[in-house]
């Protein structure tokens, strides 16, 4: 065996050696795919300096958040923020309120409902954005026009929108748990049905909520199509249109959005780590 | 405490009959097993008892009152899970309050019951402990505790110990007799395991599919199966042919043995065993069997085919020439003189009590 097991020994190690750099060279060059446009971005927004004289010998000069200042310095950018947020947390509330108790439902009285109704909350991304608006304007206008007036008219497309990423998250939370027995449990004590509720289901699927809730509201805070074709002034829309019109100030303001985002949601996971939650219990 | 009756219960599932026609009755204070390999319906007959599922047919009655349509929730009942079904999200001691505080029972009183519980279940030192940091014997023991905090007119317990580990489960089985008892709880408690069922309980039920086909206690069970599912499935038994002599004697491998069971297939004058006769089985414990080394001489003889040391005693397979294979037990150092291979007499042993005639 003594002699044997050098021999084999090196071209494994090689073959790993080997492994590992192709597995790096495959994350820079997806890792530069994705920070190349990040740091031109920053340079166009932070450089005070003309975009044909954005090369290598201007890197360190003039660099400034002027631009970011006068963005958010704009009256209708926290309009457009405070709008996105309220619809954002609508979605949440909304989402919720029909997906939870449905996924409990699924889970403790029918668990073979439980492909179809995942394949359903899939079906309103099958349409396009722009077939579902006309859809819902065509019926909703002669009806109650003033739901489409209405900003908080976005609040049932995003909730719908969102589905499949918070009934997924739910449903794999109270896979995860074990929500049958545990509300067998719960029963045989002589609890309620409220009190099975939310002094026993909720509470173990915080995890679940916090995700579902946190990407419900990223998609939100990110969602152009419907509102820029029902004419609503969200986040999304007026960063478009300020973008047109003060592209560096714009772009500054986008990026430093994204940045927010993705700290947001770099917390929630963090969060949900520390809890000893992993992302198989959240779906995510 | 209570009295516990369920009467001609029916359950099924689509076209499975889980349970035929169920009647069992479990005495103030008693522990009935229901024992019986998986798809018998003892998980069916318990989810019945908890509420958890309706039946078909029958009534479920506790001290007289009939329950069968009573929730889960008003039913009174303790019930520990297979899982444990341990609120995660809750510690020990919160576990074990649980129904207190459901009750609205006081604070006072109920961390006086929190703690006499977690002393006799020695839980003390993990009180304040989430379920992901104990272990599977400690979770069920804060499951049990959490089950008869309530003082619950029926104790329910789905195979308990089936996914500890073989130490644990034998020293949990003892300690939940040990608080069974204590407590004079009502107990049905569901298992396969059939020494589990034995270890613990008052009365054994055995059930096959959907029927119940005996219940007796466990000595009883043994010694007297009524069926031959029954006697397989509670310990080894050899099915061996018995010829009945003129005066009545029973015979079992050419000897005269002591038989209990079937009537004897004698005329009534005793004097002849009638022709047409069925032909006679005796079910034979392995213990009840003599085994020894036998020169060998003219015609078949049995023959050693395997031995396999299991401490008190070693168990020998025999293949007899009349009878197939014939499973003994050899006790202590009998063993020693003998080999795979070897020509060998078997024997009734004397004294070894009856056998039960099939």
């Amino acid at each position: 065996m003594s002699a044997v097991t050098p021999r084999t020994a090196a071209p494994a190690q090689t073959r790993h050696r080997g492994l590992r750099v192709v597995r790096w060279t495959f994350l820079s060059i997806l890792g530069l795919y994705f920070l190349v446009p990040q740091l031109a971005m920053a340079r166009f927004a932070f450089q005070n300096v003309p975009v044909v004289l954005l090369d290598a010998s201007t890197l360190f000069s003039k660099w400034s958040v002027s631009s970011l200042l006068n963005a958010l310095a704009q009256p209708a950018l926290w309009d457009a923020a405070k709008t996105s947020a309220i619809l954002a947390a609508l979605a949440v509330v909304l989402d919720l309120a029909l997906l939870l108790p449905l996924a409990i439902l699924a889970e403790i009285r029918a668990p073979r409902l439980r492909p179809v109704l995942s394949a359903l909350t899939l079906l309103p991304w099958v349409i396009p954005p722009i077939a579902l608006v006309v859809g819902v304007a065509a019926t909703f206008r002669p009806v109650a026009p003033w739901f489409l007036t209405s900003t908080l008219s976005l609040v049932p497309f995003y909730a719908i929108w969102a589905m499949p990423f918070t009934y997924r998250a739910l449903d794999s939370g109270l896979r995860a748990i074990n929500a049958r027995t545990l509300v067998e449990a719960a029963r045989s004590l002589g609890a309620s049905v409220p009190m099975v509720l939310f002094r026993v289901l909720v509470p173990n699927l915080s995890a679940s909520i916090v995700a579902a809730s946190g990407l419900t509201a990223a998609l939100v805070l990110g969602e152009f199509a419907f509102a820029s074709l029902l004419l609503k002034d969200t986040l999304p829309t007026y960063l478009v249109n300020y973008q047109r019109d003060s592209p560096q100030a714009g772009m500054a303001l986008a990026l430093a959005v994204m940045v927010l985002t993705a700290l947001a949601l770099g917390a929630v996971v963090h969060m949900l780590r520390r809890r000893g939650l992993g992302m198989s219990t959240t779906g995510f | 405490m209570a009295t516990i009756e369920m009467i001609g219960v029916r359950k099924t599932f689509g076209t499975t009959v889980a349970l035929a026609d169920l009647h069992l009755r479990v005495e103030s204070g008693e522990m009935v097993c229901l024992l019986g390999p998986s798809g018998c319906g003892k998980t069916t007959a318990l989810r019945l008892l908890a509420g958890f599922e309706q039946p078909d047919a029958g009534h479920i009655l506790v001290d007289g009152e009939d329950v069968t349509r009573v929730s889960p929730r008003h039913r009174g009942f303790g019930m520990v899970f297979q899982d444990y079904s341990l609120f995660p999200n809750l510690t020990g001691r919160q576990n074990i309050a649980f129904g207190l505080k459901v009750r609205r029972k006081g604070a006072l009183e109920t961390a006086e019951t929190v703690d006499r519980l977690l002393a006799v279940t020695r839980l003390e030192k993990h009180a304040d402990k989430y379920p992901h940091q104990m272990s599977g014997g400690q979770r069920q023991r804060v499951a049990l505790a959490r089950a008869i905090a309530t003082e619950p007119r029926l104790l329910l317990l789905d195979e308990p110990l089936s996914a500890l580990d073989a130490q644990v489960r034998e020293h949990l089985r003892d300690e939940i007799r040990r608080l069974q008892q204590e407590v004079g709880v009502t107990t049905v408690f569901v298992t396969h395991d059939q020494h589990e069922a034995m270890a613990v309980a008052d009365r054994v039920a055995v059930m096959r599919d959907g029927v119940l086909e005996q219940i007796d206690p466990p000595r009883v069970l043994y010694s007297r199966p009524a069926s031959q599912f029954v006697a397989g499935f509670v310990g080894t038994v050899n099915r061996l042919s018995a010829e009945q002599a003129v005066d009545g004697a029973w015979f079992v491998l050419g000897e005269k043995v002591e038989a209990v069971g079937d009537a004897a297939p004698v005329t009534a004058d005793g004097a002849a065993v009638a022709a047409d006769a069925p032909p006679k089985h005796a079910v034979v414990r392995p213990e009840q069997l003599h085994v020894n080394r036998a020169e060998s001489g003219a015609g078949p003889v049995a023959r050693l085919v395997a031995l396999s040391f299991l401490g008190a005693f070693t168990r020998a397979v025999i293949e007899h020439p009349t009878e197939g294979l014939v499973t003994a037990d050899v006790l202590g150092e009998a063993a020693d003189g003998l080999a795979v291979g070897d020509a060998v007499a078997v024997s009734v042993r004397p004294g070894a009590g009856a056998v039960v005639l099939q």
